[in-house]
């Protein structure tokens, strides 16, 4: 391919990249909008696209007990409650998923391979399938409607997926450095906490970000499973409101983006991880 | 000190035996190097004395002290591998400086034994560069460090130069053999290339499918091999062998011709093999008639294919050669220089004294 169709072939993927891009980003940036504005303007004919006088008076209402009237929820508490869900899933996770992904990648034993793709299997079932087994399943220990229940939910779900990103990363990892480390005097736990971690950070990081973005905005299993106002998630505050403030959409907005930030911040810090290249120099190359 | 003793070693994987019991003994400071083609076990056994491996059967030992259940770190040795396997995420001195930070050595003392060591390596520039950072020369030296730092017992390298590049293969080559010889440790070198494990041994072990072929220094084992493989292997170009049969003293090959005196214990009517090196073959007026197919002068001598019958056989020369391709010519080889080897065993029946 010479110059300039190369060019114009690049010009013309950018194009579709960013029709792609606004069709998708737009009703985000336009709940985003929203929330800065006040009821009156949101319900005015002609749409105004930019805030008139932008208020903050919707996160205020979110987060100050004095406004909040009716059933709106309690905010301080669902973003709390999300974050416990999300944080302590995403250690169980992590922890399990690079003990098992360790094992499948380093470890011989009989059924190796079988188990490693039995764990690909679990993630064919849809969701909805299981919502009412696990329902009863979770009543009948007792854990509906308990917190500690859903971080054992989600990390059950999240743990093949883990398991099987950081064990095909830990594959890439050379058995030498580890055999090195092992002649230098270390033992198996030293030499992989030591040596080979500190490479599969981008793994770690990867499987970290995927399943807290996963608990943090799971909403099927939490809705059906937490009862109580002060066990409820952030997604289930989020649908709340389509019941109660149909027309408030300044709440709407307000919520959606205080949800949305932590994914995004996410996302801003653990990208870098994806294109460091932690083993350039390890080995020949 | 580091003497090494492996007595009767065998390793297997499953129903496939690799190693056939080896053994070797490995005076202190000694430098031995494990050769033979690839599959031949010399790794796995460099691997099996570092603990890296467990093997099926035998003693390992280091300075009389069997060491085969203790675990590579136990061992008092340490490794070169062929890949270098540096941390990526340590600097050189950190690299360096692992194993003794793992042995809860103080930071002075950590420090002192890395710039040592990177003096010695020409590393000291080099100190805060992370591996990527280093070109395959630099990583191979700094993986040398990591193993002189610990002042170990033994040294074991894999095929430690594989991945470099004719020319700084050979400059590492001797960088090896320099700092051997300064720091006088114990060292056992697998390599697949013959000619390192000529320039640098003081002793060769020559594996073939999981048994020792046979040891020896150097210039014994080009001299004296005990079998074809070993003639074969060691020397470039390699030994010429021609079928031929004892006959009244003499080595009659097929042509008919006689190519010398039978050397060693052979009797009458046996049939042999033949081995002569290239560069004990003499152009003469008379002897066994050949063609010149091939000339290849490389400046310093000339590498000559001669065919006769059905066999090709090199020679080199340092004289120039006035013949040219399509002549005839003769040669023949010194009695002193002739092998013969049993046909059926390849076994040597010239050198009958086989080291071990």
């Amino acid at each position: 391919m010479n110059e300039q169709p190369r060019t114009l072939y690049w010009i013309f993927l950018s194009l579709v990249g960013l029709v792609i891009s606004l069709y998708v980003l737009f009703p985000v940036f336009w709940l985003f909008l929203a929330s800065f504005k006040t009821q009156a303007e949101l319900a005015q004919l002609p749409i105004s696209f930019w805030p008139e006088a932008p208020t903050f008076d919707a996160y205020k209402a979110l987060f100050s007990p004095t406004h909040q009237k009716g059933q709106l929820l309690d905010w301080p508490q669902l973003i709390g409650n999300s974050f416990f869900i999300a944080v302590s899933s995403t250690i169980i996770v992590l922890v399990f998923g690079t003990l098992a992904g360790y094992a499948f990648s380093r470890l011989n034993f009989p059924g190796r391979d079988l188990i490693l793709g039995g764990l690909l299997i679990s993630r064919m079932f849809q969701g909805a399938a299981l919502l009412l087994p696990t329902y009863r399943l979770m009543s009948m220990i007792g854990l509906q409607d308990s917190l500690i229940g859903l971080v054992l939910l989600y990390s059950a779900f999240g743990l093949p997926f883990a398991t099987w990103i950081i064990a095909s990363s830990l594959r890439e990892i050379p058995r030498e450095l580890e055999e090195s480390a092992m002649i230098d005097g270390a033992s198996r736990l030293q030499s992989m906490v030591m040596v080979v971690l500190p490479l599969a950070t981008p793994a770690l990081i990867t499987a970290a970000m995927w399943h807290f973005v996963g608990a943090w905005s799971e909403f099927a299993f939490a809705s059906i499973l937490l009862e109580s106002n002060d066990h409820k998630t952030v997604t289930i505050g989020l649908a709340s409101f389509v019941e109660l403030f149909t027309l408030e959409f300044q709440y709407v907005g307000a919520a959606a983006t205080i949800v949305a930030l932590p994914i995004m911040l996410i996302f801003l810090f653990g990208q870098r991880y994806f294109t460091r290249g932690l083993l350039a120099g390890a080995v020949k190359g | 000190m580091g003497s090494v003793a492996l007595r009767n070693i065998r390793k297997s994987y499953g129903a496939v035996e690799v190693l056939h019991g080896i053994d070797l003994d490995i005076q202190d400071g000694e430098f031995t190097v494990l050769v033979g083609p690839s599959g031949c076990g010399k790794s796995t056994l460099l691997r099996s004395i570092a603990g890296l491996e467990t093997i099926s059967g035998g003693d390992i030992a280091i300075d009389d002290a069997v060491i085969n259940t203790l675990v590579p770190k136990d061992r008092d040795i340490a490794m070169v591998f062929q890949n270098y396997a540096l941390y990526p995420h340590m600097t050189v001195a950190k690299n360096m400086g692992f194993s003794l930070r793992l042995a809860r050595q103080s930071q002075a003392e950590i420090d002192r034994k890395v710039k040592a060591a990177a003096e010695i390596l020409d590393l000291t520039a080099l100190l805060d560069r992370y591996p990527r950072q280093l070109s395959g020369g630099q990583r191979q030296r700094v993986a040398m460090g990591r193993a002189i730092v610990r002042d170990p017992k033994v040294f074991l390298f894999d095929e430690p130069l594989s991945n470099l590049d004719a020319k700084l293969r050979v400059q590492m080559r001797s960088e090896i053999k320099e700092l051997h010889q300064r720091l006088k440790t114990t060292t056992i070198y697998v390599t697949h290339d013959q000619i390192e494990a000529m320039t640098m041994a003081d002793k060769i072990v020559v594996m073939r499918g999981g048994h020792v072929e046979q040891i020896g220094t150097p210039l014994e084992l080009y001299d004296t091999p005990a079998s074809v493989f070993v003639a074969g292997f060691i020397g470039s170009p390699s030994m010429n062998f021609v079928a031929a049969s004892a006959e009244g003293g003499m080595l009659r090959i097929a042509s008919g011709e006689v190519l010398g005196p039978v050397t060693g214990d052979v009797s009458s009517g046996r049939e042999v093999i033949a081995g002569f090196r290239p560069e004990d073959i003499r152009l003469s007026d008379t002897g066994i008639g050949a063609r010149v197919a091939l000339i290849e002068p490389t400046g310093a001598e000339t590498q000559l294919t001669l065919r006769t019958g059905d066999a090709s056989i090199i020679m080199t020369t340092r004289d120039r050669i006035t013949q040219s391709v399509g002549d005839t010519v003769h040669f023949s080889v010194p009695a002193d220089k002739l092998h013969c080897f049993d046909a059926a065993s390849e076994l040597s029946l010239t050198n009958r004294t086989r080291p071990q």
